[in-house]
């Protein structure tokens, strides 16, 4: 982390988007007319409200889905806070402080250059891998290594990994944007990269995160031109490779995760109606919403019922607490975010700067899809977090730095608009 | 050319990179999204209802709070069944963490609750909050329970919430056999299961109370959300129309009567108010526990520990079952003679006989090819109307039944309720059997129906017919419930007489009594007869089908009622296959009846009319004249209505026999003693017995005796029977000897 702090601490983005400001200020007075001093000012104002070329709109759904994400993580998770720890408002403080570091650490980064991160692309990558080797090293009592334990937080190794894929490819596409129609530019890059992370994920073991990988390399390279038709074929052979595994047993682990998808309503046996429990109770959170919900704060599945309400399966209580009316709101809203990280990310004034918007945009995106098809029983259970809602600090703060990104991205568009 | 390449290419870059763009938009937000929102749609407006239907009976406890049942009370109040707090022993296995914690409660528990160690063990290893281990424990294993939940919730307080006691009621009957048959029993479940438990369930269950509280995943009740109490209604209360006292002397002397004439297949006792169809004891003998009503007798456990193996089980629930049963409203029988009373109604009712009316009895009838005997084989010769019910005459009955015909007997058979069941209120009431269900018979059918024959009928409808000649001809409706009253004591249902029909004139309902009064009081002891009271009745002995081993099997009864002039209560005695050597009803079962109505009859405060001839014997108390002087005693004496002895010369009397407050007749002789040498002077009882009442009164007189005199003294033909103290015994002047008198006609019906 400290090439990154580093990065930060040497960018003068103040002085270089003030000077950028004035020219383009200066250009526009000389294009008008001094007759239309009352429309320049609007101007001044539109400028203004831009917040210096920051994207209000995006950073206002950011905040929104902030605000909305604590709310209905305090409401979702005080009876286990309650129960197990004998404080209601443990999740909710917790989460709030990070809270608070991350929209701090996002409006920081929005003044940094992204395109600085450009040449770090690689060490990211480096250092991520270290991450995921270190992580293997970490105690644990389940066999699951994800997380450096580092005593207030813990921090899980793989929300760096992500970042840094995306950060990577962004950099790789728009540097070799020419050559990516080859394979030695476009599919051994994926493979190589792909395949290292998915063996380090491997051994924690982490399937979910392997999934998100696998969909953000193949995203990247995609939108990074290359041919549809190497998308085909490393998509057989991803399934050619999966085969391999589940032919071999290696899949163990994951398999588990797939025992009882789709049958959580069904009653089997005693071990298979333990294992879907927390689906099952997922569905009949999820149901018992019905239109409009029960009401904020109203949930009975929170009440041990449902394991973990605070975590991957916040949305169900969300959608028994307010119902498919608000939970389709909460969803606009998300799609109003991708669609709005997206398009503003297309704007960008470079090339790196697009690709990398665009990968952090779509990840949220990626992540609400797979996570309630996982609360809805449509994928097995595997631990696909809501983002912004779901408890964690340390990917709250990351998702946060990361839509830091895209808003410095938003700033240079307009900036280049202008 | 190169740069304008590198531009052309950057350009087609920056198109496939808008258009990819386009299609990852389209994946994300119009595919992606969409599943995911229209999943959510299917599972919150098509699956919503059900889905909440089982998130909501995963999240809800509902217990059941037990009503307490309501009371049973007899006519004067006395509880006959009542409900009391017992508790369940409830284990919630799932707190276990070990099995050793396992073994030392399944231990404590079967230690404290005499119940199988395995069984309870295997109970704690289900993974459950909810498993009864007991039901209806006592206070005193509750405190034992409590004691040991608490020992090992010290050593670990997680284990303090494993055993639960929820509070319970059970049933007791104080009064254990009496009046079995007709209040009943109640289940495991405080379900009514016979008798008035069962008639009568829904209003003595009362409404079980719910709670309804939310629970969490750990089955703790989460208090501040949605808990709804509904408190358990107690049940209502029922006031029966039995009086435990006529019951007890009913039962007191049916079990008497069952053991004296061996009978085979128990009795039954029925007391009826005439004027109201209110049943004031209903007695099926032998009776059982209603504490433990699943204990069989000694003498079937016996039987059926002979059986094969597989058959036990069978046999046991049918013992059981037989031993429930009320015999006075599920079993029918021949009425036998006792039906005469009806048939004799019918006729009088119809103008078809009267006091003149006479029947020759040769001692059988012929009809077709069947030859049908009287009871007296040697026949009744020509007798009236009146002597034709006293003499129980079959030919004459067979001669009045064709007068009425077939429709006029089968309308009144009707009209007398027989052909529809009472309506009483208990369970299980059987239907009469007769020829048709139509009405329809033969002439032999007649025949044989008119002296009670070939039909049957239950002896409910047996004593409710006789109620109706009795009481002026209404048939009334027999109950056993007269009120309901809520648990607070407020009475919400009482229940009123109900009149069926006038099935005879009030002019025939009075003739049939004057006629049953006579034939009692004619036939003395064995004829029902009750000094002191008019007792109208009539003795029947009916044959039953044969049985397998070819014996002739017979049904004794008696059905009576008094006073015969303004009738009050009738009461039919029934004696089903007696083995003592005798078996007529008027053995067997008259005598029952007059030892039970001359019980009941002053319980009831009927008044007693002795006739003036029976007043003579009516015994009264002897005063005390000892320490009076000579002259004094003997103007008190007299004054009392005795005659006076006085013995001795002393001027005062020093003793006196009968002692004072001995019981001596109203007119009977006071020997006064003067002085100590005239004490000694003894007599010696002549022998009393076989003579009339004149000639045993003038036989003691002349030796100075006492006597006091019972039974049956009304009929010209009685005779006394025994004397209590023996011939021979020397005795003092004025000692009192009780001399019995017994009716010499005895009907063989």
């Amino acid at each position: 982390m400290l090439p990154f702090a580093e990065v930060m601490q040497k960018a003068d983005v103040n002085k270089l988007y003030d000077e950028k400001l004035r020219q383009s200020k200066s250009a526009q007075n000389r294009r008008k007319t001094p007759s239309k001093g009352s429309h320049s000012r609007k101007k001044k104002i539109k400028t203004m409200m831009r917040g210096m070329g920051l994207d209000l709109p995006f950073l206002f759904l950011v905040i929104v889905l902030v605000v909305i994400g604590l709310i209905m993580m305090f409401s979702a998770s005080y009876p286990v806070a309650y129960y197990e720890i004998g404080d209601s408002f443990y999740y909710l403080k917790r989460q709030l402080l990070f809270a608070v570091i991350g929209v701090a650490g996002m409006i920081f980064v929005s003044f940094f250059n992204y395109n600085k991160l450009h040449k770090l692309a690689p060490i990211f990558l480096a250092i991520s891998y270290i991450a995921l080797i270190l992580v293997l090293f970490m105690p644990s009592k389940t066999g699951v290594r994800r997380w450096f334990e580092l005593g207030f937080f813990r921090f899980q190794a793989s929300e760096l990994t992500k970042f840094a894929l995306i950060l990577f490819f962004a950099h790789w596409g728009s540097k070799y944007y020419e050559k990516m129609q080859s394979a030695k530019y476009s599919v051994w890059p994926g493979v190589i990269i792909l395949g290292t992370t998915a063996a380090l994920l491997f051994m924690e073991p982490h399937f979910s995160g392997i999934v998100i990988m696998t969909i953000l390399t193949i995203l990247m390279l995609y939108i990074s031109g290359m041919r549809v038709r190497y998308l085909v074929a490393g998509g057989g052979f991803l399934l050619l490779v999966i085969f391999g595994l589940w032919v071999t047993n290696s899949l163990t682990y994951a398999m588990q995760r797939f025992d009882g998808w789709g049958q959580a309503l069904e009653y089997t046996t005693p071990e298979m109606w333990q294992t879907t429990w927390q689906t099952r109770n997922s569905l009949y959170a999820i149901g018992s919403g019905g239109l409009f919900g029960l009401g904020l704060g109203q949930s009975r599945q929170k009440y041990l019922w449902l394991p973990e309400p605070q975590n991957d399966f916040i949305f169900a209580i969300v959608c028994e607490e307010i119902g498919f009316f608000g939970a389709l709101i909460i969803l606009i809203i998300f799609a109003l975010l991708v669609w709005r990280g997206i398009t503003l990310s297309l704007r960008a004034k470079d090339r790196f700067g697009k690709l990398l918007g665009i990968g952090l945009s779509s990840q949220i995106g990626i992540q609400v899809i797979l996570n309630i098809l996982v609360i809805t029983d449509w994928l097995p259970n595997t631990g696909i977090s809501l983002p912004f809602f779901s408890y964690g600090g340390s990917s709250l703060v990351m998702l946060l730095l990361q839509m830091g990104i895209v808003l410095s991205i938003s700033r240079t568009a307009n900036i280049e608009k202008q | 050319m190169a740069k304008k390449d590198k531009k052309k290419s950057s350009k087609g870059v920056m198109q496939m990179l808008r258009s990819r763009t386009t299609y990852l938009i389209i994946i994300i937000l119009v595919i992606g999204f969409g599943a995911i929102t229209s999943r959510l749609a299917y599972l919150q407006t098509i699956e919503s209802s059900y889905l909440q239907e089982k998130a909501v009976e995963q999240q809800l406890r509902d217990t059941t709070i037990s009503a307490k049942r309501g009371t049973i009370y007899d006519a004067k109040g006395k509880v006959l069944a009542q409900s009391a707090s017992v508790w369940k022993v409830v284990l919630a296995p799932a707190y276990f963490e070990n099995n050793s914690q396992r073994k030392e409660v399944a231990r404590g528990l079967s230690d404290i609750l005499e119940l199988d160690y395995k069984d309870v063990y295997e109970k704690t290893k289900q993974k459950s909050y909810y498993v009864i281990i007991k039901s209806k424990i006592e206070s005193d294993t509750r405190d034992k329970i409590l004691k040991f939940s608490k020992k090992i919730s010290k050593k670990n307080s997680k284990l303090s919430r494993v055993i639960e006691l929820v509070d319970d009621y059970r049933r007791y009957y104080p009064y254990e056999d009496l009046a079995s048959s007709v209040i009943g029993f109640t289940g495991s479940d405080d379900q009514g299961l016979e008798g008035i438990e069962y008639q009568y369930d829904e209003y003595l269950k009362g409404t079980p109370g719910r709670r309804i509280t939310a629970k969490n995943a750990n089955q703790t009740d989460m208090p501040f959300q949605y808990e709804q109490n509904d408190d358990p209604k107690d049940g209502n209360s029922i006031t029966l129309t039995i009086d435990e006292t006529i019951q007890s002397i009913a039962e007191k002397y049916m079990k008497q009567g069952i053991i004296n004439n061996n009978v085979i297949n128990r009795g039954v006792c029925i007391i009826m108010d005439v004027n109201t169809g209110a049943i004031l004891a209903m007695v099926t003998v032998d009776g059982y526990d209603l504490n433990n009503p699943y204990d069989l007798p000694q003498a079937d456990l016996d039987a059926i520990r002979l059986l094969p193996e597989d058959e036990r089980a069978e046999a046991e629930s049918a013992a059981l079952s037989a031993m429930w049963r009320n015999k006075a409203v599920s079993d029918t029988y021949y009425p036998g003679s006792v039906f005469k009373i009806c048939t004799s109604s019918m006729a009088l009712n119809e103008g078809l006989v009267n006091d003149n009316s006479t029947f020759y009895c040769s001692g059988s009838v012929r009809m077709y090819e069947y030859n049908i005997g009287c009871h007296l084989r040697t026949g009744h010769g020509t007798q009236n109307f009146f002597q034709a019910i006293c003499n129980s005459c079959n030919p004459a009955f067979i001669k009045i039944g064709e007068m009425i015909g077939r429709e006029r007997f089968w309308n009144y058979y009707q009209a007398f309720g027989f052909s529809e069941k009472t309506g009483i209120d208990l369970p299980g009431e059987s239907e009469d059997i007769f020829f048709s269900n139509d009405g329809t018979m033969t002439d032999l059918n007649l025949a044989t129906a008119s002296f009670g024959q070939n039909f049957a009928i239950t002896p409910i409808q047996m004593i409710t017919a006789c109620a109706s000649i009795a009481n002026g001809g209404k048939l009334m409706q027999p109950y056993l419930v007269q009120s309901i009253s809520d648990a607070e004591g407020n009475v919400i249902k009482n229940m009123e007489p109900v009149v069926k029909r006038q099935v005879i004139s009030e002019e025939t309902s009075k003739k049939m009594c004057d006629y049953l009064e006579r034939n009692t009081a004619q036939g003395g002891t064995n004829n029902g007869y009750v000094p002191g009271y008019r007792v109208g009745g009539k003795t029947g002995t009916s044959e039953k089908l044969k049985s397998t081993d070819g014996s002739e099997d017979y049904i004794a009864s008696f059905c009576g009622f008094a006073p015969a002039d303004k009738a009050q209560v009738a009461c039919l005695v029934f004696f089903d296959t007696p083995k003592g050597g005798v078996y007529y009803g008027s053995q067997v079962s008259a005598p029952v009846f007059v030892n039970i109505m001359s019980e009941v009859m002053p319980y009831l405060e009927i008044q007693a009319e002795y006739t003036d001839d029976e007043m003579k014997y009516v015994d009264t108390a002897a005063g005390s004249y000892i320490g009076l002087s000579t002259e004094k005693a003997k103007i008190a004496a007299e004054k009392d209505g005795f005659t006076v002895t006085i013995k001795g010369e002393g001027d005062k009397v020093i003793s006196q026999i009968p002692h004072a407050a001995a019981k001596i007749p109203a007119d009977g002789n006071v020997v006064l003693y003067t002085d100590e040498t005239s004490e000694s002077e003894l007599v010696t009882v002549p022998n009393l017995v076989g003579y009339s009442v004149s000639d045993v009164n003038a036989v003691a007189s002349a030796y100075g005796l006492n006597v006091s005199i019972s039974g049956i003294t009304t009929s010209s033909s009685s005779v006394s029977i025994t004397q209590s103290i023996a011939a021979g015994t020397q005795v003092s002047e004025g000692t009192v000897v009780s001399v019995r008198f017994g009716g010499s006609t005895t009907v063989h019906d």
